[in-house]
């Protein structure tokens, strides 16, 4: 089998400033904020108000329908406020505040362990959903969702993703060799729902502890193995493993299950193992706070609603004398560049990547005409061709973009935008691109309707 | 926090990698290169104009771009490196006895009229440094052609002479010693252009199938098939290896799909090959590569690969059909007719293997009999050096200007078992046939007496140009001592034509003079 897929690129890594630096729990101090849309799919609807007691795990967010999620609250304390507050993305959207009043009480609904054997595959999808898992790598789609596809039988692969192919993160290294056997009870879970299904755990080379760890726990195990992948972006998104590990390349009209396919990652196994043997909701996960201007890079079993200012402090804060330039939710890759540090974690913060200069900015200065190079067409992990793709988008040709260049299936991964020797804009133009012609087909699909 | 943070969509790092970068790369690994031609230039012909030659044009490409800029008010680009590229490039296709003023003016061409005009860095449409090469071909026609020699006078280059037929110094030609461009060495333009292609600079999809459809069409087509020695002469020759790495591997103006690439590689080679061939002009290679750079829109946008999920195996993959084994997806009476033919190939060639000596021998035999008919008292055939190196110096060109297309094939001299000469033959064909080529053997004694002639092709109408292989009309030669033969005059060099046959009677006389003339002035002369 081929250790990694077509396409990709090298970026320095900078695991080295945090990969060592074992998790930390950390419990949060001042008032935390729990945005209502933190997944894919209609935002959950509050069902507290202000002045409510919570307590840790309790539900204050109830999905709205199949595709949604809940929203658990992570301290103990007071409903301050159900308002809207600004989020990762920098938009204001509605979100429930609670003083923290530290004691951090739990609900006492969780905790101890239960027998696996007498829980039922629908009280196993039951348990994911009331926890309120979503996918934990960054996309946020419902995991009670990703777990009940149509064909349960047709699930060739169930795939762990520990890839971690992002530079600078590092909490899922340090999630895998700490909790190893967790994360393949997880595995077995799911794996009950897939009779027919192979687990693959999938990391990259460049986390050889975590590779020993997980196959130390796998030892023995007939249904579940460890897949060594070469190091290379995008190696950990879901095309590049499913490619990887059962050669299957599909179009972005069909979800990895249509090809036989669950993909997970680490995290999101570890905490489906933990809400079905446990009954514990998903209020706190494993995250890293890195980046050349934080003085102790650390990885943090960290609280959901926490800031990011508390965060960057409890890793010992901006070293003297650094001007943070950028400051990233999630990798330098695909994360997301934030106005201010008062914004809270959610679910899918996997990172806080603090810069000390922006690459981006000086980038800029050195932007020229595209040369032709054909850079990016070889990065692509896709086969696209995005310097036509640009082409076309100047052009304003966006039925060219869609239908002859297939513009549509852009992951966004971001490797042409990072190899473009001219320093050109791309995966950002293509973002654009995709969102204004989905914006244009639901326009007209509204209008056929009336 | 009151600080000001960088807002911007990911991803949030940069290859290092930059334009100019690239193009500086791109021009050390000219600079080997350049630094051979300086140095041949110097110890050759103790001049340095070729240093010149490359200052002024790289020069003369930055100002041009610098001035474009400044007086268009744009954003000062000449330092991305490209206009120093251009210069370099055009400065290593010209000859080091160019006078300095013609780099000059090229890369002003270059870069004002083919990049600057057209929209500047990547917006280009032919290779700005070729075009300024033709233009300069075309408009200095005389002063772009002069290549020196050590003698001071001009001379050709090895592609001209190759052209002409003449064997050329493949060793020279491959160090850079030989007559030509500056950039001439092929062994320096290999060492920059692989570093290029390792370091996917340069895409190995071009220059590779370049060379690869040059060689197999100069292979098929060149005339003297896979010889190795004629194959890298032509490749060491007239830019090939420039051309093949540092011309068309231009980004802007070639295909950015690996297919496409593929297409216009191959076509810069058959069409580079086409020009060679057939064409008498020594920089046709140039213009191969423009041709192809304008057909490069084109190109890219009928050659759009698919993506890899929307290919054929990878939807049957995803929809979890089975692979078809190739042998079920090709109809059985196509595989069947191709082995077939395979098989019947395999088996001709090697009949032919096998009997090709044979027809060779038996061809030879065929020539010595004949020979022995025109002049019997020989017991053996000598090869004479004069007559060879006379022939040689023709080229397999026509003969004299009196004799119509006639051609020498051989001149021979007949020799006894005692050692003594006894008399001549030779091998004349004439092209003026009534229907293709008449070959024959004429037979002289030592004084030049005409001993006998005798056909070895004869494919002339039957009754009528076929009666000159009757005795009544080629026994008319025998036993006559003359300079030349006329046909029907009232006069002692005489022949009576075939009634009815003019046209053959007198290639077969042209025939017998041009025999007779290069017997007199080549092999009785030189004695």
């Amino acid at each position: 089998m081929r250790d990694t897929f077509r396409g990709g690129v090298h970026p320095r890594d900078r695991k080295e400033l945090s990969r060592k630096a074992a998790l930390r729990v950390y419990d949060a101090k001042g008032e935390m904020v729990y945005p209502l849309a933190q997944h894919i799919g209609k935002p959950a609807k509050a069902i507290v108000k202000k002045g409510d007691p919570v307590l840790v795990g309790q539900c204050i967010g109830a999905a709205d329908g199949f595709v949604s999620a809940n929203v658990i609250c992570s301290c103990s304390g007071t409903v301050k406020a159900v308002e809207k507050r600004r989020t990762i993305s920098g938009a204001m959207q509605e979100c429930i505040v609670v003083e923290n009043d530290g004691q951090y009480t739990e609900t006492g609904t969780f905790g101890t362990r239960e027998d696996a054997s007498a829980i039922t595959n629908e009280e196993i999808l039951r348990r994911v959903a009331d926890a309120g898992i979503i996918g934990l790598g960054g996309a946020g789609f419902p995991t009670h969702v990703k777990l009940a596809p149509k064909n349960p039988l047709g699930i060739k692969y169930l795939i762990a993703n520990g890839a971690e192919c992002e530079p600078y993160i590092t909490c899922n290294d340090q999630l895998m060799r700490g909790y190893a056997k967790e994360i393949v009870e997880g595995m077995e879970i799911v794996l009950r729902l897939f009779p027919n299904a192979e687990g693959v755990i999938a990391i990259e080379n460049n986390k050889p502890e975590a590779i020993a760890a997980m196959q130390k726990a796998v030892a023995g195990h007939n249904r579940i193995r460890v897949l060594g992948l070469r190091t290379k972006y995008p190696q950990g998104g879901e095309r590049s493993l499913i490619r990887v590990i059962s050669g299957i390349d599909y179009p972005i009209t069909k979800l990895p299950a249509d090809v036989g396919c669950i993909v997970d990652n680490v995290g999101t196994i570890y905490a489906i193992g933990r809400a079905v043997l446990y009954r514990e909701p998903l209020f706190r996960h494993v995250m890293t706070v890195t980046g050349e201007a934080v003085r102790e890079p650390s990885n943090f079993i960290a609280r959901d609603g926490t800031s990011f200012q508390e965060l960057i402090e409890a890793a010992g804060g901006v070293k003297d004398g650094v001007e943070p330039a950028k400051i990233i939710s999630g990798g330098p890759m695909m994360g997301i560049a934030v106005s201010t540090t008062e914004v809270p974690i959610t679910k899918t913060t996997n990172a806080i990547t603090v810069l000390s200069s922006d690459p981006v900015q000086k980038a800029e200065l050195k932007m020229t005409p595209c040369l032709h190079c054909g850079r990016c067409t070889t990065v692509c992990p896709n086969g696209l061709m995005p310097q036509m793709m640009a082409d076309a988008v100047a052009a304003g040709d966006y039925e060219r973009y869609e239908n002859k260049l297939y513009g549509l299936d852009c992951i966004s991964c971001g490797s042409c935008t990072y190899i473009c020797p001219a320093k050109r804009p791309l995966t950002q133009t293509f973002k654009q691109t995709k969102a204004e012609i989905m914006a244009r087909k639901r326009a007209a699909a509204a209008g056929g309707t009336k | 926090m009151n600080r000001t943070l960088n807002l911007s969509a990911g991803p949030h790092i940069r290859d290092r990698w930059t334009t100019p970068f690239i193009m500086f790369v791109v021009l050390l690994a000219l600079l080997p290169a350049a630094v051979v031609g300086v140095v041949v230039n110097w110890i050759h012909y103790h001049s340095l104009n070729a240093l010149w030659i490359i200052l002024a044009s790289i020069g003369s490409a930055m100002l041009t771009e610098l001035l474009f800029c400044l007086a268009t008010r744009r954003k000062i680009t000449v330092l991305d490196g490209s206009a120093a590229v251009t210069g370099m490039l055009l400065a290593l296709s010209l000859s080091p006895s160019t006078p300095v003023y013609l780099p000059v003016i090229g890369s002003v061409f270059a870069i004002l009229v083919v990049k600057c005009c057209f929209g500047g860095l990547g917006k280009n449409f032919i290779n700005p440094a070729l075009a300024a090469r033709c233009f300069l071909l075309i408009s200095f026609g005389n002063a772009m052609t002069q290549f020196p020699a050590l003698d001071g006078m001009s001379s050709a280059t090895p592609v001209a002479e190759l052209a002409a037929g003449r064997a050329v110094n493949i060793t020279s030609m491959f160090f850079g010693t030989a007559n030509g461009v500056i950039g001439g060495s092929i062994l320096a333009l290999l060492v920059g252009g692989l570093i290029l292609w390792g370091l996917d600079i340069i895409h190995g999809e071009i220059c590779f199938s370049v060379i690869a459809g040059f060689t197999l069409f100069m292979g098929l087509f060149g005339g003297q098939g896979f010889d190795p020695k004629f194959l890298l002469a032509h490749l060491c020759g007239g830019g090939v290896v420039m051309g093949a790495f540092f011309m068309a591997t231009d980004y802007t103006t070639s295909p950015v799909s690996r297919l496409g690439q593929l297409v216009y590689g191959c076509l810069i080679g058959v069409l580079g090959a086409v020009f060679r061939i057939f064409g008498h002009s020594a920089d046709s290679f140039s213009y191969s590569i423009i041709i192809a750079n304008l057909a490069t829109p084109l190109i890219d946008r009928f050659i759009i690969p698919t993506p890899y999920a929307y290919r054929k195996s990878a939807i049957r993959k995803a929809s979890g059909e089975k692979k078809i084994p190739l042998s079920q997806r090709i109809p059985k009476p196509v595989i069947a007719l191709t082995v077939i033919t395979l098989l019947a190939g395999v088996a001709l060639s090697g009949v032919f293997t096998m009997t090709e000596d044979t027809i060779e021998a038996k061809k030879l035999e065929e020539k010595r009999q004949s020979y022995k008919v025109v002049c019997p008292d020989a017991a053996t055939f000598e090869e004479i050096e004069a007559a060879n190196a006379a022939i040689e110096s023709l080229g397999g060109g026509v003969y004299g200007t009196n004799f119509g297309k006639s051609f020498i094939n051989e001149a021979l001299a007949g020799v006894d078992d005692a050692g003594n000469v006894v008399g001549y033959v030779l091998s004349v064909t004439n092209g003026n046939g009534y229907s293709g080529d008449i070959k024959l053997s004429i037979g002289l004694k030592a004084d030049g007496t005409v001993n006998g002639i005798s056909f070895t092709e004869l494919n002339e109408t039957p009754g009528k140009g076929s009666l000159a292989a009757e005795p009544a009309f080629m026994d008319q030669f025998n036993n006559r001592t003359v300079d030349a033969f006329v046909l029907n005059k009232d006069a002692d060099n005489s022949i009576d034509s075939i009634t009815g046959a003019t046209i053959t009677s007198s290639a077969v006389v042209n025939a017998v003079n041009a025999g007779l003339d290069f017997f007199h002035s080549v092999m009785q002369g030189g004695n």
